[in-house]
Parts: C-alpha cells; sequence; structure tokens
C-alpha cells in the first residue's frame, strides 16, 4: 500500500507487449548500473571510515526493504484512521517488539541485570532527553508526514521511487529542520520547554523486571488494540 | 490444488517483482537496525543531518560556518563519509531507486496539483521543525528509541499519532 494517496489515471497511453518488453530490459540493465553505483560508494566510504562500505551496504538494504515492502510507519498510524486497514500497524508493533528485544539483550550485557553499571547516555539505542519539546514535535512531525505523503525514511525512499512530491517536501524538510535546530536552541533557555532529562524505563521503574512488564504489556496492548480496530472497521466483529 | 489455478510465475517475477509482506519488511529492518547498532555504536537516524546540510547551501552563498551554528550545529565539524547517518540516508535513496528498477516499475510522478505542492513545502517545513524538536523523527526517535526502553521515544509516538490524526482531516478537506 503506498503511502501517496492513489490518484487514478484516467487517460494513460497503453503500452504494446513490445513496449514493456524494452522498458523492462532498459530498466533492469539501470538497477545493475545503480548496484555498481552503490558499490563505488561503499569504496569510496571506505577510504575515510573503516565501517565505511558497511554502513553504505546497510543504508541501501534500508532502502531496498522500505520498497519492496511498503513498509511506513506514516501510513501505519494513518491507514487506520483513512481506510480502517490495521495490517501495516501490526506489522510496525511486531517489528517494535523484536527491536525491543534485541535492545534490552544488548543493555543488560552492557549494564548488568542489576543495572549496577548504569550510564544512561551510554545506552544502545536513542535514550534521549523528554520533555515538552518531544510533544511538540511529534505532533507537528505527525501532521508534516501525513500531508506531505511520507515521513522521513519515507520521503527518501520514495524519492528513490520517482516522486517529484516527494523531493520538493526534501527541500523544505533540510530548511525546517534549520529552523527546528534554532528553535529548539531557544527552547533549552526554558525549563518549561527542556528538562534535559532521559528516561531510562529500567531505572526508573526499579528494574529490568518492571520494565520488561510495562515494555512490552504496552506493546501486546497495541497490538490487540491495532488487531480489534482492524477487525472491527472490516465489518468482522 | 489452489497453486495451480495461479498463473506460474517466472524466476523475475518471484524474487525481484513480487512484493515482501510488511511483517517480512519490519523483520529485515530490525535485523539491519541491530546489526548497525553492533559494529558502529550508534543507532540508526535519518534526520539528524539535515540541517546541516541546508547549512552548506547558505555556506556555498557566502554565509560563514560559526554564524550558521545556531540554524546547522556542527556544521564546521561535518564530514559526509564520518556521518553514519548520511551514508545510511544517501543508501536508502539507492536502495529504493534499485528496487523499484530491478521491478522495472520505475516511473517519474509528477505532482498533478497545486495542492499537492502545497502539501510538501509545508509537510516538509514541519516534519524539519518537529523531528529537530523531538531529537528525531520516525526512525531517531521512534524506531530506534521505543524498542530502547526510553520513555521520550513513546511520547513521540503518542504525539506523531495525535499529529497524524490531525494531518488526516486536513488531507481530506484541504489536499484530496
Amino acid at each position: 500500500m503506498s503511502n501517496a494517496i492513489p490518484v487514478t489515471r484516467t487517460r494513460r497511453k497503453a503500452q504494446t507487449p513490445e513496449e514493456r518488453r524494452r522498458s523492462k530490459i532498459i530498466q533492469i540493465s539501470l538497477g545493475v548500473v545503480v548496484s555498481i553505483v552503490v558499490l563505488f560508494f561503499a569504496y569510496l566510504a571506505q577510504q575515510t571510515n573503516p565501517a565505511g562500505a558497511f554502513i553504505i551496504l546497510v543504508g541501501t538494504g534500508f532502502g531496498y526493504t522500505l520498497q519492496r515492502s511498503r513498509f511506513c510507519f506514516t501510513s501505519s498510524l494513518r491507514d487506520p484512521l483513512l481506510t480502517g486497514t490495521t495490517d501495516l500497524t501490526k506489522a510496525v508493533v511486531i517489528a517494535l517488539t523484536l527491536a525491543s528485544l534485541v535492545f534490552m539483550a544488548l543493555n543488560m550485557q552492557k549494564f548488568g541485570m542489576d543495572l549496577k553499571q548504569l550510564e544512561v547516555e551510554k545506552a544502545l539505542g536513542n535514550v534521549l532527553p523528554i520533555g515538552l519539546h518531544t510533544a511538540i514535535g511529534g505532533f507537528l512531525f505527525g501532521i508534516g508526514a501525513v500531508i506531505a505523503g511520507g515521513c522521513a525514511s519515507g520521503t527518501l525512499m520514495r524519492m528513490g521511487e520517482g516522486y517529484a512530491q516527494n523531493w520538493l517536501a526534501f527541500v523544505f524538510f533540510v530548511f525546517g529542520s534549520m529552523l527546528g535546530t534554532a528553535l529548539l536552541n531557544l527552547m533549552k533557555t526554558s525549563p518549561i520547554f527542556w528538562t534535559g532529562t532521559a528516561v531510562f524505563l529500567p531505572e526508573v521503574l526499579g528494574g529490568w523486571i518492571p520494565a520488561v512488564i510495562v515494555q512490552f504489556g504496552a506493546l501486546f496492548g497495541l497490538y490487540v488494540a491495532a488487531d480489534y480496530w482492524g477487525k472491527k472497521k472490516a465489518g468482522a466483529l | 490444488m489452489q497453486n495451480e489455478t495461479e498463473k506460474k510465475l517466472s524466476f523475475w517475477e518471484a524474487y525481484f517483482k513480487k512484493e515482501w509482506s510488511y511483517t517480512a519488511g519490519g523483520v529485515m529492518l530490525v535485523i539491519l537496525a541491530v546489526s548497525l547498532v553492533v559494529v558502529t555504536g550508534k543507532a540508526w537516524g535519518v534526520t539528524g543531518p539535515f540541517a546541516v546540510w541546508g547549512g552548506k547551501l547558505f555556506e556555498l552563498f557566502g554565509v560563514s560556518a560559526e554564524s550558521l551554528n545556531f540554524w546547522a550545529e556542527g556544521i564546521a565539524t561535518y564530514d559526509f563519509f564520518k556521518d553514519i547517518v548520511s551514508m545510511t540516508d544517501l543508501g536508502i535513496v539507492l536502495g529504493a531507486l534499485l528496487a523499484v528498477l530491478l521491478a522495472a516499475s520505475f516511473k517519474i510522478k509528477k505532482m498533478k496539483s497545486w495542492r499537492q505542492v502545497v502539501a510538501a513545502v509545508l509537510g516538509g517545513v514541519l516534519m524539519g521543525i518537529g523531528a529537530r524538536l523531538a531529537l528525531g523523527c520516525n526512525i531517531g526517535s521512534l524506531f530506534s528509541a521505543l524498542p530502547a526502553f526510553s520513555l521520550h521515544g513513546w511520547a513521540f509516538l503518542l504525539f506523531f499519532f495525535l499529529g497524524a490524526a490531525v494531518g488526516s482531516q486536513m488531507l481530506k478537506r484541504y489536499f484530496m
């Protein structure tokens, strides 16, 4: 399911089978060229960064996966509201659950089961300050992602797919980021907007066990809610 | 047998043309994101370097790096091939392009109305401001944050959802 709202094309010239075959051969050949370009960038990155080639290839894997699976965070939140489908929402919850298991294991190894060696700033994954700025930022981001037809990863992915709308959104995403950086710098001077405190659940809840119960309980709750909503909208309940 | 009634897919159709399931995509993204964390120690992000890219453009027009730092933090020391997020961002665009080309479904999709132009401009600016205020986008402050047991990831998800609800109404009313 594409994130861009499908616009039905009324008049589109039908291709003859011959034209279709030629276009297919050209596209696949260009695909081979792009994979060579990827390898070239990997080689270039390796010259300055010991993990450079690996990072470029992982990034390419992200793009390939996002495109092939139509996995999109914005759609996962928007589709339940617009069309009532929650298949993608459930897939996002599954991904967040799997990732939670892995990050939990990595941070358990790093900080110990008793959190004796805990230093929140060193946690693997982004454990970052929360405050009013998070709420305002998330809210604005949600509006923007839905009307622009793609979140951050989705915008980059659809740029690769050839959507002009996402190229334009990207340009303004960049300018918006400059405005946002300045605005955050201003907010940081006010304790109302900026507390600077990162909240790591195992630390505030008093250990891994309560954190695991809260984290996976909430994820399970989300999954059940998404499943229920999808069935209800489809008229199965 | 149900399979016999379906058209048999060619090798190319089965492995390059056919789309993956959402769950398969999600699992692949988790594996890629985790391998990135294990090797580099840093979680996957997307929007971090955007402000610096904008700053570089202003630098071309003669604005100094010091005066830009308030708008584009870290611009003076930025190096594309030392910045993990910049490199994976390039990879996302190239990887998506690679996937559509191999599936032979690349097509330049032009904007069809002024509404789409306004939506892209407004949406882009809002995402930029929002991502910086929240210290990350749907990747940095959600996909790499919520699974790390960080409360700000959960807060981002909640307000992202509320924003998406308002955005859906705006989309229905003004941009469709």
